[in-house]
């Protein structure tokens, strides 16, 4: 596929990085010549400096042959302008904005059509508030994701000494819970995946992934560990873009500190905030996190802009005592040294925000695509259409599937209705079909099991 | 005659020497169709490039044959562009495309629009008549080929 790509920044680069992988033919453009420099030394793929939402700039860039825009520039305005000239001087078949503001976001009509012509709008900060805050409702969970409109999640967890399942082969799971039904999808132990198989030992330490109904998750990771008491006390560090909606999101529900260091923020947001207590200071000042009781907090944040800060205040707070503390960390290299060790969770922004986009520029008809384990593994929602002659997977038992090696389908929504991924099960046309692949090589692999062939209308 | 030939209008044959990527080719392509068959070329291009992102349609060789349900079509109407400058399609053999039949049909398939992507299946397996359409540059001959060719 064809896609341009303006703004060079961390979604854009991210997105560029991932899709060039896939054999598109990608193009990036961004006022910063420096910064596409440095992405051309790194990928194969083509720059062009310039203002994203000049028609010239676009006409050189090949929209005009585009099967797809994606404004992600960090100007809501240059994005919405990009989609509208899009459509009306390049007749650009999909477009896509990063739209941040929620004044924005709160009316969807100006997206469509006869508007700003945003087919899709994506918000990176309201996506990783919701992964956050998902994070804390379940403070037991890696990672807490959701397919099928929240009715199946994915969920992952470490096994701890004290979970009833742990030390017993995996079978002994539906002897022990016959009335829910679970698939564990993927075992890692010490970072290597395991092929889970009902004989496969649970150990000490595993991070397990399963797939289950949304409402029934909280009693298999039961049996995995033992139950964390719910989270009551949060401490946020950083009150910027992320910061800000989350505390707005909790605050009703949790007791919230936020601290901040920039004064003037400080006083925007004890202004919007009603519950939540908003602290001026440093996140990484130990003085003040003693004095405001960082060590007793249930969940700790740091979502500061600056990666070594939000390291340091997550450190201090475990240290104090904090039960799960969580650090936004944006190079990605950083995510792999801290998760983990004292750290509970490290979160990569463009990690958890990917996906997102990835669902629109995949081909065929992907509904979800969350990225895990820092992108080296994927879950994905995907539809299934035609009959049995036109595609390879409709009309087909689960286990008569060609699926790569290491991808499994962990459960399938029909018409609202959620059915676990057994072998003997058999694939609808439009069901959707939630797939986890432990290793992202395969991904296309699967992608192209789901496409129609040639005899689908 | 050919099913194909049928539906097949001399003017709907297509030397493109401009187009170098699929969008620029259903855009032609819709133009094609809103100045002979009076389809509004809006619908007959989001109706292929809907129907290419759930799978390629293209089939090796150079051939791809891109096809879409037109609502309010009555019949089965086609067009047949050939591009100077292969063009991505994302085929089984990966190889660029420059044989394009693009076939709209009514919004409920019958067999008939089975038999018609079969037929036209097996005219481009053929290895001469392929060879054929590629050595030709006379949109008259081009469809003289399709009324021609006998299964």
């Amino acid at each position: 596929m064809k896609i341009l790509i303006l703004g060079a920044g961390q979604v854009g680069s991210t997105v560029a990085e991932s899709l060039v992988s896939e054999a598109n033919d990608i193009t990036v453009v961004d006022t910063d010549a420096a910064k596409l420099y440095a992405l051309q030394n790194r990928l194969d793929l083509r720059t062009l400096v310039g203002n994203a939402s000049h028609p010239s700039v676009l006409k050189q860039a090949g929209l005009a042959d585009a099967d797809m825009l994606l404004a992600v520039t960090q100007s809501d305005e240059v994005n919405m302008v990009a989609c509208k000239l899009a459509a009306s001087l390049f007749n650009t078949p999909t477009r896509i904005a990063r739209i941040r503001s929620v004044d924005y976001l709160a009316h969807p009509e100006i997206f469509s059509p006869e508007n700003f012509c945003v087919d899709f709008s994506i918000c990176p900060e309201q996506i990783l508030t919701d992964y956050i805050r998902k994070l804390i409702e379940f403070p037991e969970a890696l990672q807490v994701l959701e397919f099928a409109d929240g009715k199946v999640s994915l969920v992952a967890v470490r096994a701890f000494e004290g979970g009833p399942l742990v030390g017993r082969e995996l079978k002994y799971l539906r002897t022990h819970m016959p009335q829910v039904d679970a698939r564990v999808a993927a075992i890692f132990r010490h970072d290597h995946a395991i092929s889970p198989e009902g004989s496969t030992m649970i150990e000490d330490g595993d991070e397990i992934f399963f797939i289950a109904a949304s409402e029934n998750i909280r009693n298999v990771m039961k049996e995995l560990r033992r139950m964390d008491k719910p989270a009551k006390r949060v401490m946020i560090v950083g009150g910027g873009n992320i910061g800000r909606r989350l505390a707005l999101s909790l605050e009703h529900d949790y007791q919230v500190k936020l601290i901040e260091f920039n004064k003037k923020a400080c006083e925007k947001l004890a202004g919007e905030l009603t519950h939540a207590l908003v602290l001026q200071g440093d996140g990484t000042d130990e003085s003040l996190l003693e004095t405001e009781r960082a060590g007793d907090v249930d969940v700790f944040c740091a979502l500061t802009n600056d990666d070594e800060n939000n390291i340091m205040s997550s450190l201090l707070a475990k240290k104090a005592g904090a039960r799960k503390v969580i650090s936004l960390i944006n190079r990605s290299a950083y995510v792999g040294l801290v998760q983990g060790g004292k750290i509970d969770i490290a979160l990569s922004p463009a990690h958890v925000t990917i996906g997102s986009l990835l669902a629109y520029v995949r081909q065929g008809d992907v509904a979800a695509v969350h990225s895990l384990r820092r992108g080296a593994a994927e879950a994905l929602e995907l539809v299934a259409h035609g009959d049995r002659q036109s595609s390879r997977v409709v009309g087909r038992r689960i286990d008569e599937i060609d699926l790569p090696a290491g991808a499994t389908i962990g459960a399938i929504v029909r018409n609202g209705e959620v059915i676990m991924g057994h072998h003997d099960r058999l694939i609808e046309s439009e069901d959707h079909v939630i797939v986890f692949v432990i290793n992202k090589k395969m991904i296309s692999k699967v992608e192209k099991l789901f496409q129609v062939n040639i005899g689908f209308f | 005659m050919s099913l194909i030939s049928k539906i097949l209008p001399l003017e709907n044959v297509l030397l493109d020497a401009e187009s170098a990527s699929k969008k620029r080719v259903f855009e032609r392509v819709g133009l094609l169709f809103e100045n002979s068959q009076k389809l509004s070329r809006s619908q007959v291009f989001d109706s292929l490039f809907a129907r290419e992102k759930l799978g390629s349609t293209g089939l090796g060789q150079g051939v791809a044959i891109p096809h879409g349900r037109i609502k309010g079509l009555r019949d089965a109407v086609a067009a047949f562009v050939k591009t100077e400058t292969p063009i991505p399609f994302d085929a089984p053999d990966g190889a660029p495309v420059n044989l394009i039949f693009v076939l709209l049909v009514p919004e409920r398939a019958t067999d008939l629009h089975l038999q018609l992507l079969g037929e036209l299946a097996q005219m481009f397996s053929n290895a001469s008549f392929r060879e054929r359409l590629m050595s030709s540059n006379d949109p008259a001959a081009i469809h003289q080929m399709f009324a021609d060719w006998q299964t």
